[in-house]
């Protein structure tokens, strides 16, 4: 990147005691995109969030917003439109007085206040509302009031913590969907909040997932998805079996119990390692077939569940592996528990890490 | 549907068992709480002079005659203005303090909220008899008469009126969602701004039980204030008080009855702003 991010977060860190909730992160946001923060409970995104907004106040680290560093700055002079997960609507003013509260405190005068008020409250479709009380609104019309007075402020940054979390799941996507228009058509560069992965994926333009106050992995979807860096990654974003092993041989696979799986890729480092497989890349592969299967297992349970039969298999010796087998394809034959079967699948789909949880990357591939 | 009927049978039976005990247990509380009252107010109906039961016959001309009843006029001033301004400088004192130890952490934070509610745990003599003894020294050494003016009264007051507001503008504040607060920042308003804009008015109901409480309390009080009164200057229970060491007439009651509808028509008043059935 030649030019300088719009917003960076440099190092920052905080600390509470013993714990470091928030432990060396390093962001770059480009204007204009919604950088979804994702991880389990406890994970320290929050605290980023926060950090960002000026309520907690930063241990170390920079929050460089076009260059000018903010960590400094108490929350009422940072210029980021929060979205809280509570909402946090003033429960003794009205939608109107709430949208304006941010634009009374810059002391706009009143023909732009009411000129951004109506502009702001047709954006989130709640004019018929502006006399109304938050008390007197659903909970979805009240997260608008709450987006609506986080935009009418035109902010820097607009950060969102959790703001589906609260509805009712059938409403979630509509708002997600709505929450994403806003923030596209107004050109605004975000920064979002979730535990839930399917939240995240629909609204991001770039992910990070956080663990105990780290940055895991920062790219896209389908990076995370295909390219996971570690095996906390190759878990959270979608589902994996992690196969504990040892590489015996740049294409073998040995699991404690004594099975040997024969890897697609080959790989130059030896010892202990852990394989990651998707569900839906592992495939069933019968023994008539031009390959080989790379192991043999035994179905322990099968249960249809609709797009996919769910199979879950065992390795002889010991060790568990989740295999989904899509419906639908003409001619696959049902396997019921006890069977043995083989199992196969593609280079792409096989990732390996190092017993210090660092990806391993394949040996140049030789001509064969 | 015979199973479905046979099982409800029981359970509408328990139902209705638990909504008698609770009927008779609030009909219980509301008779224990009324009748002293009702019994105020129905002796102050006797014809007698002196309260005998039954009574020889009613009458309204207590009501007549209550500028008869000594010092009623004073005693009543006295107690009302009492009570206003110590509600009002426990308000003063005791609502920043209540934000104080809630929303912030600084040295001395528990012993201040030791120090805050103590009052409430030393009964009112102790401090009644402290305080006279502490005027009369500084009377003595100063030659300011303290004993009976209103001010030293009040500054009593406050002792245990101030303990009243920072308990229940700390039980308000503790529920309240400390991220409106932080919204209001967000938005730009400074820490100053937030308070008045933000914290403050969601507070109302805190401060009207506060003040509520604060008032009733002073205004009642007898066993503290009762060593700080000279004779040209009492307070209204104490005049009540006085009034039973010689004489048991429906005149008391009457009087009582009147103060009880004065602070009732107080009650009625604030109830039109803040509901008071949410706030106590």
């Amino acid at each position: 990147m030649s030019q300088d991010p719009y917003l960076r977060i440099e190092g920052l860190t905080k600390v509470y005691g013993a714990t470091t909730a928030v432990d060396n992160v390093n962001l770059d946001v480009t204007r204009g995109e919604m950088l979804v923060l994702l991880g389990p409970s406890g994970c320290g995104k929050t605290t980023t969030l926060r950090l960002v907004a000026g309520f907690v106040a930063a241990s170390h680290g920079r929050i460089l917003l076009e260059g000018r560093d903010y960590a400094a700055l108490p929350p009422y002079q940072r210029e980021m439109g929060m979205v809280f997960q509570s909402y946090a609507l003033f429960p003794h003013l009205t939608v109107a007085q709430n949208v304006t509260f941010g634009l009374r405190m810059r002391k706009l005068p009143k023909t732009e206040i009411d000129r951004r008020l109506e502009e702001t409250l047709a954006m989130v479709k709640l004019t018929a509302m502006a006399d109304r009380y938050p008390r007197q609104l659903s909970g979805g019309q009240q997260q608008r009031v709450a987006l609506a007075r986080a935009l009418a402020i035109r902010p820097k940054v607009l950060l969102l913590d959790e703001p589906l979390s609260n509805l009712d799941a059938n409403l979630r996507q509509s708002v997600a969907r709505e929450i994403r228009q806003l923030q596209k058509a107004a050109g605004l560069t975000a920064l979002m909040v979730t535990h839930d992965q399917d939240e995240a994926m629909t609204m991001a333009d770039r992910l990070v997932l956080m663990s105990e106050g780290k940055v895991q992995q920062v790219g896209t979807q389908e990076e995370l998805y295909e390219e996971p860096l570690n095996p906390f990654v190759a878990r959270f974003i979608g589902h994996s079996n992690l196969v504990k092993g040892e590489l015996v041989d740049s294409d073998s696979f040995r699991l404690p119990g004594g099975a040997v799986l024969k890897l697609a890729n080959r790989y130059d480092a030896r010892g202990p390692h852990i394989l990651a497989l998707r569900p839906e890349r592992v495939r069933l592969s019968d023994d008539n077939g031009s390959a080989a299967p790379r192991g043999r297992v035994t179905v322990e349970d099968a249960t249809y569940v609709g797009g996919h039969i769910d199979y879950l298999l065992a390795f002889p010796g010991g060790g568990h592996l989740e295999l989904h087998e899509p419906t639908g394809a003409v001619g696959g034959t049902r396997r019921i528990p006890g069977e043995t079967t083989g199992i196969t699948w593609d280079g792409v789909n096989e990732r390996l890490f190092d017993e210090n949880n660092v990806a391993v990357s394949a040996a140049p591939a030789l001509a064969a | 549907m015979a199973n479905a009927i046979q099982s409800a049978t029981p359970s509408t039976r328990g139902a209705w068992l638990s909504k008698l005990v609770v009927t008779v247990l609030i009909t219980a509380g509301v008779v224990l709480m009324i009748v002293p009252l009702l019994m105020t107010a129905y002796m102050s109906l006797f014809a007698d002079g002196v309260v005998t039961f039954p009574p020889s016959g009613y009458t309204l001309s207590w009501y007549g005659r209550l500028a008869e009843f000594p010092k009623f006029g004073q005693s009543l001033g006295t107690s009302l203005r009492v009570a206003f301004t110590a509600t009002l400088l426990s308000l003063l004192i005791g609502v920043p303090a209540s934000i104080a130890l809630v929303r912030y952490r600084f040295i001395g934070r528990g012993l201040l909220n030791v120090l805050l509610l103590s009052p409430l745990t030393v009964p009112g003599v102790v401090i009644g008899l402290g305080l006279y003894v502490l005027m009369v020294d500084i009377e003595i050494r100063s030659e300011i008469p303290l004993i009976g003016s209103d001010w030293v009264l009040v500054l009593a007051h406050l002792l245990i009126t101030t303990p009243w507001v920072v308990r229940l503008c700390v039980a308000n504040l503790v529920q309240l969602d400390r991220s409106i607060e932080e919204a209001a920042a967000n938005l730009g308003a400074p820490p100053a701004r937030v308070l008045w804009s933000v914290t403050l008015p969601m507070m109302r109901q805190g401060i009207v039980a506060a003040a509520l409480f604060a008032f009733i309390v002073s205004f009642e009080n007898i066993e503290l204030t009762l060593f700080l009164i000279s004779p040209g200057m009492i307070t209204f229970p104490i005049s009540v008080l006085q009034y039973l060491e010689y004489r048991f007439d429906p005149l008391v009651a009457s009087v009582v009855v009147v103060q009880t509808a004065v602070i009732a028509l107080l009650l009625l008043a604030i109830d039109r702003y803040v509901k008071l059935s949410k706030v106590v």
